[in-house]
């Protein structure tokens, strides 16, 4: 066994592996479930050179990102639930000059103040929201604490290449569960390196950037042909997800983050019972991994997407990746983590033709 | 012999101002302060996204353009980052003071070692002239206050270096623009702002009484006016802080 693991809660993991990666400017706000990261990164930040800023808001502490990640710094900023909501203006607008930067997400059930434990019902807004205007931001969705860590990481990489927001999308059973996981390496992080950021000082004759709400280097059209470009390429190129006992499966279920960790032990289950399931776990929730679902197995009776949701969120990504065509049930347990047993009798009535197919809406 | 005027080399094309308008005289004044200090090249500007933001492209130096009223915050994440740098603030009353307030008051609560220009021209300028709820005179007409400003539902104008000088600050003052002798002082309190920033010395505000003449509805002559007569009996034109030592230059 790898003797360098440590025991880590998630939201610890997400704040080391930021650090690891290069960041060096955070601010946020508290909010649970996420307040860990704030609270790691204000011990830990400063020792390794950067700047940490317990914002007035989370307004406020977008807009301080939206300045240090123009200067080409790698910045990161973490809310939950409502906080994430307030994030969005500064989303948009980083979006809108393609400056790179992490936020994480870590969801929490129900609108408005809603509950402060796990949810997974801000997907859509995770993967649709982004501000006004229209922009895609790579999602990424972790169901351990060793992908905290190895997906935050991979974000700053991916925010780099493409010159995006990258959203890492967690929630409360992830960022709270406490696991072993070994960190990356850490590695320093060269912010002079861009042409298109803010420098701190510059001869006359030196082309200055202009940091606002386009590149203004280029025209108008030039623009949105390069955006529309970006978001085939992220589409094409960074589908990730995990097929786990798919090859012969008569039933497959569909789960990111906190359920498809559920979803893997029913899966075992009903095996020992000879119920033939399966697991497609989207890793990436923007873009959609369609590519999972191309070649589904012969014989397959339907999918199961198993979600903490009211209505089904991920429901109408699989509706689309499986062009309407295979037939979908939904395992919506709301504010509640599901259960083992729960998901399998579930799937036992499905087979059993019990079960309505799932109305997306 | 006559002194000789020359145009700052940090303005480096035409700007969309209207006739009469009072920020291209305080742009001007930047440009000059920040070439008399030696400091035109470790300038930032970060302006507004409304009437300040035709600064971005005269100026000749690296210039963000946050979301509108985050001016404050977007700077501190800049100087921050580049803490040698000369990061300055353009931006109007209603950034400022309205919808930026928690910014504006939370970079001075930090003492960010920035130079915050506020316009206080009394409207929302590029929207149209919309009320501005901190600094439109009771009884002003603006397009969202047409029988005048009424004090029982808007309130009343506010002034906001009384909030902000009770932040442990480097500089805190108020400013005109209604004649040379005042665009002078206004100079000397905006290099006061630059130099505070060169010596690490904390967060400089200098507010502006501005005129709008195109959404006051006035000649720029009456405008200038009306500052004198009626804006500045509200607004004083002082200096609330000065923990930066003295005046240079």
């Amino acid at each position: 066994m790898d003797k360098k693991f440590k025991l880590m809660k998630g939201n610890e993991a997400i704040a080391e592996a930021a650090l690891r990666a290069g960041c060096r400017f955070y601010a946020g706000y508290p909010i649970t479930p996420q307040s860990e990261i704030l609270e790691y990164m204000s011990a830990n930040m400063s020792q390794r050179g950067g700047v940490f800023i317990q914002g007035e808001s989370e307004i406020a502490s977008m807009s301080m990102l939206w300045g240090a990640a123009a200067c080409g710094e790698r910045v990161m900023t973490s809310s939950s639930g409502p906080g994430y909501d307030l994030k969005q203006e500064g989303i948009s607008y980083l979006s809108s000059y393609n400056l790179p930067a992490v936020i994480i997400d870590v969801m929490r059930y129900g609108v408005g103040d809603g509950e402060i434990t796990e949810g997974q019902d801000s997907y859509w807004l995770a993967t649709r929201g982004g501000g006004h205007g229209d922009s895609r931001q790579i999602v990424l969705t972790p169901a351990s604490v060793q992908e905290c860590a190895d997906l935050t990481y991979l974000a700053f990489d991916l925010a780099e290449k493409y010159r995006t927001v990258v959203i890492l999308l967690s929630d409360g059973g992830i960022s709270q569960l406490i696991e072993k996981a070994t960190m990356p390496e850490a590695k320093e992080h060269d912010r002079s390196k861009f042409d298109w950021a803010i420098k701190g000082s510059k001869k006359a004759e030196e082309t200055k950037v202009k940091v606002t709400n386009l590149d203004r280097s280029m025209d108008y059209d030039e623009y949105d042909q390069m955006m529309r470009d970006k978001f085939v390429s992220m589409h094409e190129n960074e589908q990730r997800w995990e097929n786990f006992m798919t090859g012969d499966a008569e039933l497959i279920l569909v789960a990111y983050g906190i359920s498809s960790r559920i979803c893997k032990s029913a899966v075992r289950r009903a095996r020992e019972e000879g119920i033939r399931l399966g697991l497609i776990r989207p890793i990436s929730a923007w873009p959609f991994p369609e590519k999972g679902f191309q070649n589904l197995p012969e014989g397959l009776k339907g999918l199961v997407t198993v979600e903490m949701s009211l209505t089904s969120q991920l429901g109408l990504d699989i509706r689309m990746a499986t062009k309407f065509q295979t037939p979908l049930y939904g395992y919506l347990t709301t504010k509640y983590v599901p259960t083992t047993q729960g998901i399998v009798d579930y799937c036992k009535n499905v087979l059993a033709g019990n079960c309505k197919e799932l109305e997306v809406y | 012999m006559a002194k000789t005027y020359k145009k700052p080399e940090m303005i480096g094309q035409q700007v969309g101002w209207c006739p009469g308008c009072g920020h291209g005289i305080i742009q001007r004044l930047i440009a000059e302060c920040c070439e008399e200090l030696g400091m035109a090249e470790k300038t930032i500007q970060v302006v507004d996204i409304a009437c300040a933001y035709w600064s971005i492209d005269t100026l000749n130096c690296d210039g963000i353009a946050g979301p509108h009223g985050r001016c404050a915050a977007v700077a501190t994440g800049i100087k921050n980052v580049y803490p040698d740098s000369n990061v300055y603030v353009h931006a109007g009353d209603g950034c400022s003071y309205v919808i930026g307030l928690a910014e504006t008051c939370y970079a001075a609560q930090r003492n960010v070692p920035i130079t915050m220009i506020v316009v206080n021209n009394g409207v929302f300028g590029m929207t149209g002239g919309q009320m501005c709820a901190a600094t439109t005179l009771v009884g002003d007409k603006t397009v969202s206050s047409k029988a005048g400003r009424d004090a029982d539902v808007a309130g009343e104008p506010f002034d906001m270096l009384n909030v902000i000088k009770s932040y442990n600050i480097a500089y805190a003052a108020r400013g005109a623009l209604y004649d040379p002798k005042h665009i002078d002082a206004v100079k000397r309190m905006l290099k006061k702002g630059f130099e505070n920033q060169r010596d690490k010395k904390g967060f400089s505000i200098i507010e502006i009484l501005s005129p709008c003449p195109t959404n006051w509805k006035l000649s720029p002559v009456d405008a200038m006016k009306k500052i004198k007569e009626e804006n500045e009996k509200v607004f004083p034109l002082k200096v609330y802080v000065d923990n930066g030592g003295e005046i240079n230059g």
